[in-house]
């Protein structure tokens, strides 16, 4: 019953906000309306569910990255060496302890919601965690990679192949990784977003590296409508884990008041 | 607290107990022991409503004179999905804590549930929190 009832809510919200952005002329009218908030959908924690491996909406989980033999043997080394220090209770420092943001494609798991706007010529994703910004322009070239400055976000370009929208993004920096792995300045991120419901939003990533990857390593991340939800500002204002030696050590219970380090 | 905001509280509770918000975790949450709970009762000294993290810093009598913790809780935007407003403890509050504690000792942790002056019991919205392992309280 609540299944039938989100559904009915969401397709009646699909089909209101299908007509106003028509009619701003926004974007042409084949083409989705995928405005508007959106929460990660399936593949949280704990094994899958039979109901989860029987739902087409969830996507299969990632695989493993086909890293190059060296590259596998380092991320493996460093996967190892979080596993042993979360094991101590001293987890390994992250860009988090720094307040820096995910990145690209980090940032496209959704940890918090994200916001898709459509307007003229670009696509905008916002997340809510960290107020990550990346601007997708539509039907423009892209540039040759040694032109890019390398960034957190990169530069992406898209263009509508049917109903999906399909991105092409270069020139994210080094220091941000995916899932722990290394990745070099040939790195090309192609997604390719698509409804498979009327709420339920898939994105097919596809990494290629010429440098660390064997093959192509595609990762498909789902998202849910939350048709009544406005991204809350998010400033990482005051962490109070800091990074010590490359340890992440905790200042909490010195009573010092502040915690800074 | 006006009822509203109460009711937004047992709302998204309920959401919470159904499964319908997804959580994720920004962090590893290894430093916190996940074998055993503390709980605590002491008078705030501050609540500090902050990203990534919101903090409450309590200080608990004990008979040494008091002890300061310092308690991580989950980030303010989950908090605020789940009802939480910032004014919802306050310096000086007498307030009971069910804590995950640091690993390494020292005086903090990981705030589990908190009781507050008029008696209703929140909870941050700890990522996976029945992964911890909850110890009864001593009476």
């Amino acid at each position: 019953m609540r299944v039938v009832l989100s559904l009915s809510l969401a397709a009646g919200c699909f089909a209101a906000v299908q007509l106003v952005a028509s009619a701003q002329g926004v974007r042409p009218a084949a083409v989705p309306d995928i405005t508007g908030s959106w929460e990660r959908y399936g593949g949280f924690f704990g094994a899958p569910t039979e109901a989860r491996r029987n739902d087409p909406t969830i996507p299969p989980r990632p695989p493993q990255p086909p890293l190059k033999p060296e590259y596998l043997k380092e991320w493996q080394a460093r996967v190892q060496a979080a596993r042993e220090a979360d094991a101590k209770g001293t987890p390994l420092a992250t860009n988090y302890t720094n307040c820096l943001p995910d990145g690209m494609p980090t940032m496209m798991g959704a940890m918090f919601p994200l916001e898709i706007l459509q307007s003229r010529g670009q696509i905008t994703i916002i997340e809510e965690a960290f107020t990550q910004v990346r601007r997708i322009l539509l039907d423009q070239p892209q540039k040759r990679i040694d032109d890019v400055e390398p960034g957190f976000y990169g530069r992406s370009v898209g263009r509508w192949d049917g109903d999906a929208l399909v991105v092409d993004t270069i020139g994210v920096k080094e220091s941000v990784r995916f899932q722990n792995t290394s990745h070099s300045r040939e790195m090309r991120i192609a997604e390719r977003m698509h409804l498979v419901a009327p709420d339920i939003l898939w994105n097919e990533i596809t990494i290629t590296d010429p440098v660390t990857l064997e093959k192509p390593w595609t990762v498909v991340y789902a998202y849910r409508r939350m048709p009544n939800y406005t991204l809350l500002e998010y400033v990482c204002e005051d962490n109070r884990e800091f990074a010590d030696q490359g340890f992440q050590k905790s200042t909490l219970g010195t009573g010092s008041g502040t915690g800074k380090k | 607290m006006t009822r509203g905001q109460r009711l937004t509280i047992g709302c998204v509770a309920s959401l919470l107990m159904a499964g319908a918000i997804p959580v994720r975790a920004h962090h590893s949450f290894a430093m916190f022991d996940h074998t055993r709970t503390i709980t605590v009762k002491g008078e705030v000294t501050k609540f500090q409503w902050t990203n990534p993290h919101a903090l409450l810093e309590l200080d608990v009598p004990g008979p040494a004179g008091n002890k300061h913790y310092t308690l991580e809780l989950t980030s303010i935007n989950m908090m605020q999905r789940l009802g939480w407003r910032s004014d919802y403890i306050k310096a000086g509050d007498k307030v009971k804590a069910v804590i995950a504690p640091l690993v390494n000792g020292e005086a903090g942790g990981l705030l589990l549930e908190i009781t507050l002056p008029d008696g209703r019991k929140l909870e941050p919205g700890v990522p996976a929190a029945g992964t911890f392992k909850r110890t009864p309280e001593a009476e």
